[in-house]
């Protein structure tokens, strides 16, 4: 097995957990948005006229990236999103930690700073996550997904 | 489902499906397939950030799109602390010359009765320790050639001995301690 296809079936199980993961994170922001303003707010990066708008519109991104991911549908662009989501989480941990703050991560339920505090090891965390989605933005080719079948129907046609 | 139109057959890159699963995912002339990557994620983003918007209108927990005051935020403000070792009030080390004792309860329960030789830094539940006098503490630390110092506070939960431990070990003091139990477990009378 050549060194390509190692990394497109390592890239399989990598899609399928980042994309249950995001789905995950995704279902408390969407029930309970005005937790994740608060949480959006805590950071203290964003001006107040856009925080509402980013609680509001970032966990559907979340949703959605997560499923395409799940199906194999579009999974580059929905790789692409969410190693673009992990970056700006990941900029914003480490803003939050210089500043010395206290505080929830609010990557999934708002728990609190006591169960869910941000620390260096949410930067590594986040960075492992990082290197999946790059793993499956240029390693995957949509095994078991709709891409996959899409390809697969275009050879036999 | 086509988010993105085809790229015209003249375009090397976004070719036919066939191709593409021939070349190594990454590995194929770059330009097309990403830029095609880019915009289907653009149109994927915009797409998810319509129906947010749209289902965020018409439910009624939904969030104005603008808040109209500032959300309040609570942060507990970071405190510097270090690292301190619990001392037994039984402890007979604590009466010999090398132990620097400081009592960090309010001077008037300091007045009122305190291990000889103690010295009186309050400890402020609000405020930090001002640096005037932690550098005057620190002076008088070297100065009496100890090499260990234990705090002492009123016992209680929390207590105040051991969070002026923290705070005096996380600002430079090394080798502090702090009494378990606090002064009413060292001084007759000192609960009060």
């Amino acid at each position: 097995m050549s060194r390509h296809a190692i990394a497109a079936w390592l890239a399989l199980p990598a899609r399928w957990y980042l994309g249950g993961l995001f789905v995950l994170a995704s279902l408390h922001k969407i029930a309970v948005p005005h937790d994740f303003a608060i949480d959006v707010a805590t950071y203290g990066i964003l001006p107040l006229a856009l925080v509402n708008p980013v609680a509001i519109v970032l966990p559907w991104v979340e949703l959605v990236a997560g499923l395409m991911l799940l199906l194999g549908a579009r999974v580059r662009a929905a790789a692409l999103l969410v190693a673009a989501m992990v970056a700006v989480f990941l900029a914003a941990l480490v803003i939050a930690l210089a500043r010395g703050l206290d505080m929830s991560c609010g990557c999934f339920a708002s728990q609190g700073a006591e169960s869910d505090p941000i620390s260096w090891l949410t930067v590594v965390r986040d960075l492992a996550w990082l290197g999946l989605s790059v793993l499956v933005l240029c390693c995957d080719r949509g095994f078991l997904g709709f891409d996959g079948y899409q390809k697969w129907k275009g050879a036999h046609a | 489902m086509s988010l993105i139109e085809p790229t015209p057959p003249s375009a090397p890159a976004a070719s036919a499906p066939a191709a593409s699963a021939l070349v190594p995912a990454g590995a194929s002339p770059a330009g097309p397939a990403w830029r095609r990557t880019f915009a289907e994620a653009a149109v994927i983003a915009a797409s998810a950030g319509l129906v947010a918007l749209a289902v965020n209108a018409f439910r009624p927990a939904g969030l104005p799109l603008v808040a109209p005051e500032p959300y309040e935020v609570l942060v507990p403000c970071p405190e510097p602390g270090g690292p301190v070792a619990p001392v037994e009030p039984s402890d007979s080390s604590l009466r010999g010359p090398r132990v620097f004792l400081v009592d960090a309860r309010d001077p008037g329960a300091y007045r009122r009765g305190h291990v000889p030789g103690a010295v009186n830094v309050p400890y402020d539940w609000l405020d930090p320790l001002p640096q005037a006098a932690l550098h005057e503490l620190a002076r008088r630390i070297a100065a009496s050639g100890a090499t260990r110092v234990v705090v002492y506070g009123d016992g209680g939960r929390p207590d105040s001995g051991e969070h002026l431990g923290r705070e005096i070990s996380g600002r430079g003091i090394r080798n502090v301690g702090y009494v378990r139990g606090g002064a009413p477990a060292l001084v007759p009378g000192g609960a009060s």
